[in-house]
């Protein structure tokens, strides 16, 4: 199938009223838990998960998708006018943001994210189309040991990129793979870990985990913390059109911003967008010509990284459905969502199920259309929304959440799960455990343990299989060299603050 | 000495030292195998074994670090959680809409700022109107008030 016929039949399916709907759906819940500081993207489609058991899988993934690149057009809005990022990819557009809101420039820092977010995206989707069949077909020829090495090497990246502590976030990996061996051990039949309850035979749900972690786990912390927003920001239409000088500024930092989102998003390990906007911020300020003016409301300091979070969250997506290799724990959702649905993640996917695959990505482009036109018009109802304080707010958070549970299969112990598994997770995350690592892992155990056993059984139990194979050495080599770089930067002596 | 046992490393590590030492004991009764044909404990047993050596790990490296551990978010870490276990429980029973008013309020409770009218209003609202969204437009039976 070539390229414009794959685009046609992902037209013809994007193009349905229901996809369409579920798209809209899912980029307007985006858009205001992007703007709500304390409800993340994560805690969203965890939350609205339940609701994919009811629909077909393409409308499902078109949904959670658009809530996940909704929030990053959302999050900046919070981050401009009230210098709280409402996710945390858009950190670092309150560096610049907020003081071009200070200075009466809202509306047009407001317009210029939007721009840049829509650009980012469209960047991203476009290397997306063009390198996705190619790295499905090269997948396909991955052999199980391949893939044991490619997804170790993910789960290393997962567990050891994302913060300061790489052993603790090698821990929480290991942790998410051990809660996935719960339940009936397909192979042999042997119950692991059930402690002979029912309800656990078939393993626990990533709806459950999700939910306490990302939902229930975050609440608890954000509960007398969160700032309730009022912005005292006002924001006429005529403010939001950028000065001819701000539109110069703000070309080549979104096109730059987009080129690196793109790659990092690809990336494992990146987790969410937010190393992407850091990296983008910081290759502007290095090539601009006035580094100085960056923290001050510098235009470059808003466009560059708005385009990155953008195009990594789109990016993101490249290996998430190509190779059935998830990048953070949004894609590790998805890809949950997918299993859901029957479909095991992998090469295969674009092969079989065409139409779910280009639907979903013709689906980016319209849901980023939709946000192109929605964002600014609506801005007046998101800076209403911002006034809504976090202590109405959580309970509802808490009733969706039980009510989704228990909606999944009417299991009172699912809920039960919940309760528990955040309470220990908030614990554990005081502790400097992280949740995304674990989801992953959580995910890819079974996955990892089933090519693992498979790889052993062809080479008759010689562990060498993994190092002849070339393409499995090369991902074995690569996350060795990664845990080399991560230890030896964590044996660097800590700074002498503590 | 005392710095060290509540840094919050050491505590991660001695964590990790004992959730992969009780998964060592749970997953003894499981077969090992060989690696050629694995029974059902080989992964496990590794995985324990990985999460063990890393607690070890982790320990060792908090005697450099030291860092305190913060203060805990303690009336909505027990809020909370008892809110759901409420919910579980009474849903089974008395139906959604008894079950939804008090994971509401219990929840809300949490906060220490809570004004409790504010909530009851806003559960009235809401359970109803969640209720309708499972049981009327996805469709799962679940009864709304009931009584066994």
């Amino acid at each position: 199938m070539d390229l414009l016929e794959s685009l046609q039949l992902g037209l013809a399916t994007a193009l349905t009223m229901e996809n369409l709907l579920y798209c809209l759906l899912g980029v307007s819940v985006g858009m205001i838990v992007g703007v709500l500081p304390g409800i993340g993207h994560l805690a969203a489609v965890s939350l609205l998960m339940p609701l994919t058991f009811h629909v077909p899988a393409t409308a499902a993934l078109v949904m959670l998708a658009g809530i996940y690149y909704g929030a990053q057009y959302g999050g900046s809005i919070a981050s401009i006018l009230l210098n709280l990022p409402g996710t945390a990819s858009s950190a670092v557009i309150c560096l610049d943001g907020y003081p071009m809101a200070q200075n009466g420039r809202a509306g047009a820092a407001l317009l210029i994210t939007t721009i840049a977010s829509f650009i980012g995206s469209c960047f991203a989707i476009i290397v997306l189309i063009l390198m996705a069949p190619p790295l499905a077909q090269l997948a396909l020829s991955f052999h199980s040991a391949d893939y044991f090495s490619m997804m170790v090497l993910g789960l290393v990246a997962a567990g050891s990129i994302s913060q300061g502590r790489p052993l603790i976030g090698l821990a929480s990996v290991v942790l998410g793979l051990l809660i996935g061996l719960v339940g009936i051990d397909v192979n042999s039949g042997a119950m692991r870990m059930t402690f002979g309850i029912p309800e656990l035979f078939d393993g626990i749900s990533i709806i459950v985990i999700a939910m306490a972690l990302f939902g229930v786990s975050e609440v608890i912390s954000s509960i007398g913390k969160a700032a309730d927003g009022a912005s005292s920001t006002r924001v006429t239409f005529r403010s939001l059109l950028p000065t001819r000088k701000e539109w110069r500024e703000s070309g080549w930092p979104i096109l730059r911003g987009s080129g690196v989102g793109t790659a990092v998003g690809i990336l494992p390990g990146t987790g969410g967008g937010s190393m992407a906007s850091f990296m983008a911020y910081a290759v502007e300020k290095r090539i601009s010509s006035k580094p100085d003016t960056f923290g001050k409301g510098a235009v470059p300091g808003i466009a560059a990284p708005e385009g990155a979070n953008n195009a990594a969250a789109q990016s993101s997506f490249i290996p998430t459905l190509t190779l059935g290799i998830p990048g953070d724990a949004i894609m590790a959702l998805m890809l949950g969502a997918l299993m859901i649905h029957g479909i095991a993640p992998g090469p295969r996917v674009v092969t079989e199920n065409p139409d779910l695959f280009w639907g979903l990505i013709v689906s980016f482009l319209i849901g980023n259309l939709m946000l192109l036109v929605l964002n600014i018009p609506l801005i007046k109802v998101w800076v209403k929304i911002l006034q809504i304080p976090y202590r109405l707010l959580f309970p509802i958070i808490i009733l969706l959440i039980c009510a989704g549970v228990y909606s999944l299969d009417r299991s009172v112990i699912d809920v039960l799960l919940v309760a528990g598994f955040a309470g220990v997770g908030y614990l554990l995350i005081k502790l400097g455990f992280e949740a995304a690592p674990l989801l992953l892992g959580f995910i890819l155990g079974p996955m990892l343990e089933e090519n693992l056993r498979r790889s052993m059984l062809l080479s008759r139990g010689d562990f060498m299989v993994f190092l002849e194979r070339p393409v499995s050495a090369g991902f074995l080599l690569l996350a060795v060299l990664l845990l080399l770089w991560v230890v030896w930067g964590s044996l660097k002596p800590p700074k002498p603050s503590a | 000495m005392m710095n060290v046992l509540i840094s919050k490393d050491f505590l991660a590590g001695i964590v990790c030292v004992l959730l992969g030492g009780l998964v060592l004991v749970v997953a003894s009764d499981y077969s090992f195998g060989t690696p050629r044909r694995m029974g059902p404990g080989f992964f496990p047993i590794t995985l324990a074994t990985l999460l063990l050596l890393l607690g070890v790990g982790i320990m060792l490296s908090s005697l450099r670090t030291r860092e305190r551990l913060a203060a805990l978010n303690l009336r909505p870490w027990l809020v909370i959680p008892a809110a759901i276990v409420a919910f579980a429980l009474l849903l089974p029973r008395f139906g959604f809409a008894p079950a939804g008013l008090a994971v509401v309020l219990l929840a809300g409770l949490a906060d220490r700022k809570a004004n409790k009218l504010a909530l009851t209003l806003l559960a009235s609202v809401l359970v109803p109107a969640v209720w309708g969204l499972f049981a009327l437009v996805l469709g799962v039976p679940i009864p709304f008030v009931t009584w066994s």
